[in-house]
C-alpha cells in the first residue's frame, strides 16, 4: 500500500516536470521570450530549395537559412537551426519547439489566426508548372486536371479553387519530381522553386504566375516583444543592403523589395 | 488535447470524407494481403522443396525485402522503376505493400508447414498418394490452420502499414487526416479521428479472421 502511494506520487511528479518543460521558456529582461536566452532557434524544412535545403554534414543552407541567420546576428544572439517538417511549422511554433521559423510561409488570414507574421522578407508568387509536352498554360486549363503540392502550403487552397483533384506530397520537391517523372497533370509551387527545380534537370515548364505573395517570418502570437525585435532588425537588414545581397547571391535578382 | 465535443463534431463533419479513404485503405490492404498470400506461399514452398537453387531463391527473396524498410520500397516502386515503367500509384503502393507482405508470409507459412508432424507425411505416402497430393490433402490445411494466428496478426500490421501510401500522395486515411489537420491547424483532432478509423478496421479485420478460426476448428471437436 505504502509502495503504491510513493510510486503514484513519483511518478506524478516525472510526469509534471514532463509536462512544464517543453513549455518553458527563458524570459529576457526586454520582455521577449526565447527557448535558450542567448540562442535563435529558427525552423525551416529544408526541402525547399532554393530557400532552404540539406548538406551533405545536414545542417541546412538557402535564402531562408541566411536571411534567419543574419537576424539572429543583427539581435546578438547565436543562430540555431531546427529543421521541421514543412506542414508542422506553424504547430511547433504555436507550441515551443522553436522560436520563430524562416521558412517562407505566405502570410494569409488563416495562419494568422495562430502565429503572428513578420514585415514580408521577400515577395513572390505561385505559379503553375507542368510536363514540357502540357498544353496547360492558365489556371483556367486546370479544371478536371489532377494538381499535386505540398501538404500544409498555401498552394492546396489555390488549387482546390480551380479543381477538385489535389494530391499532397510532404514537400514541393516531391511534388515536382512526380511531375516529371510522369504523374499528375501540373504543380502549383512556389516560382523560384519551380525554376530551380528545372535548371536542376526536371522535365517540367512554367505556366501562368496565379499572383503575388507576400512570405515572412513566423512567430508566436504570446511574445509581442519578441516580433518587435525580428521587425526592427529586418528593417535594418534591408536598409545596409543585407537582404538585398543575400538575394542576388541565391537567385541572381532582388526579390525582397516589394514589385510595383 | 481537444475537447471532447470539438472532437465529436470535426468526426461527425468529416464523415463523408473518411468513409471514402477507409475504402482506399481497405481496398489497398485487401489486394495486399490476397497478393501477399500467392506470393509468400510459392516462396514457403520454395525454401522446402530440397532443390538448393529454389532454397536460395527464396532465401534472398526473404533478406532483401525484411532487410528494406517498406517507406523505401515504396518509393522504389513508385519514382525508381517510372523511367522503365510508370505504375499507376495504386499499384505501386499495393504491389510494395504485398511484397513485404510476402516476405513475412512466406515465413509464417513456412514454420506452419515444418511444424506438421512428419509422420503425417510418411502417412499419406505410404497410403499411396503422390508427393504433391500429400501436401494439398494433408500438410497444407493443418499447415494453414497453425499459421492463421500469426497471419492475422501480419494482416493487421499491413492494414496499418498502408497508412505510408501517403507520402506517394494516395488519397487513404493517414494522408487525409494529415492534410486536413494541417490545413485547419489542428493535427492532434484529426490524428485521433483517424485512429478511431484503424481501430474500426482492425476490429472487423479480427473479426474476420476469428471466425475463420473457428471455422477450421471444427475437426478439433
Amino acid at each position: 500500500m505504502l509502495w503504491n502511494k510513493k510510486f503514484i506520487l513519483v511518478s506524478s511528479i516525472i510526469v509534471v516536470c514532463f509536462l512544464s518543460a517543453c513549455a518553458e521558456k527563458e524570459k529576457l529582461e526586454d520582455g521577449s521570450e526565447l527557448i535558450n536566452k542567448n540562442q535563435f532557434v529558427f525552423a525551416a524544412s529544408g526541402e525547399f530549395k532554393p530557400f532552404s535545403y540539406i548538406n551533405d554534414d545536414l545542417t541546412m543552407s538557402g535564402f531562408d537559412i541566411e536571411v534567419g541567420e543574419a537576424i539572429a546576428k543583427e539581435m546578438d544572439l547565436e543562430p540555431v537551426q531546427k529543421r521541421i517538417k514543412f506542414k508542422g511549422i506553424v504547430e511547433g511554433i504555436k507550441t515551443g519547439r522553436a522560436d520563430a521559423a524562416v521558412a517562407s510561409h505566405t502570410i494569409n488570414p488563416q495562419r494568422s489566426k495562430h502565429v503572428s507574421f513578420s514585415t514580408p522578407y521577400y515577395y513572390s508568387g505561385p505559379q503553375i508548372f507542368t510536363r514540357t509536352d502540357s498544353k496547360i498554360k492558365t489556371v483556367q486549363d486546370l479544371e478536371g486536371k489532377e494538381v499535386a503540392v505540398a501538404k500544409g502550403s498555401t498552394y492546396a487552397d489555390t488549387a482546390s479553387e480551380y479543381t477538385d483533384k489535389v494530391k499532397t506530397y510532404d514537400s514541393d520537391i516531391t511534388a515536382l519530381k512526380a511531375l516529371s517523372s510522369g504523374r499528375h497533370d501540373a504543380v502549383i509551387t512556389d516560382f523560384v522553386t519551380g525554376k530551380t527545380a528545372q535548371k536542376e534537370g526536371f522535365k517540367i515548364k512554367p505556366g501562368q504566375l496565379i499572383n503575388r505573395s507576400e512570405q515572412a517570418i513566423v512567430l508566436p502570437q504570446n511574445n509581442p516583444k519578441l516580433l518587435k525585435r525580428v521587425n526592427e532588425s529586418l528593417e535594418k537588414l534591408r536598409e545596409d543592403g543585407t537582404l538585398t545581397q543575400i538575394s542576388i547571391e541565391y537567385f541572381g535578382e532582388d526579390i525582397t523589395k516589394k514589385p510595383e | 488535447m481537444p475537447s471532447f465535443s470539438h472532437f465529436f463534431n470535426i468526426l461527425m463533419e468529416t464523415k463523408g470524407v473518411f468513409l471514402k479513404a477507409m475504402l482506399l485503405t481497405l481496398e489497398l490492404t485487401v489486394v495486399s494481403i490476397l497478393l501477399g498470400i500467392v506470393i509468400g506461399l510459392v516462396f514457403a514452398l520454395l525454401k522446402i522443396s530440397n532443390i538448393k537453387v529454389l532454397e536460395l531463391i527464396s532465401d534472398i527473396y526473404v533478406y532483401l525485402v525484411r532487410g528494406t524498410p517498406l517507406i523505401v520500397q515504396i518509393f522504389i516502386l513508385y519514382f525508381g522503376i517510372s523511367g522503365i515503367f510508370l505504375l499507376p500509384d495504386f499499384w505501386a503502393a499495393s504491389l510494395a505493400l504485398a511484397l513485404h507482405n510476402g516476405a513475412y508470409i512466406s515465413e509464417i507459412l513456412r514454420g506452419a508447414i515444418q511444424s506438421v508432424d512428419k509422420g503425417q507425411f510418411e502417412a499419406g505416402r505410404s497410403l499411396g498418394m503422390t508427393k504433391t497430393l500429400t501436401l494439398r490433402r494433408i500438410i497444407l490445411p493443418q499447415a494453414f490452420r497453425r499459421a492463421l494466428p500469426p497471419l492475422g496478426n501480419q494482416f493487421i500490421i499491413s492494414l496499418k502499414d498502408s497508412s505510408l501510401a501517403a507520402f506517394i500522395s494516395m488519397n487513404e486515411l493517414f494522408n487525409v487526416a494529415t492534410t486536413l489537420g494541417s490545413n485547419n491547424f489542428d493535427e492532434m483532432t484529426y490524428l485521433l479521428i483517424v485512429a478511431v478509423y484503424y481501430l474500426l478496421l482492425v476490429a472487423l479485420m479480427t473479426f474476420v479472421v476469428n471466425r475463420i478460426e473457428l471455422k477450421l476448428a471444427v475437426s478439433d471437436r
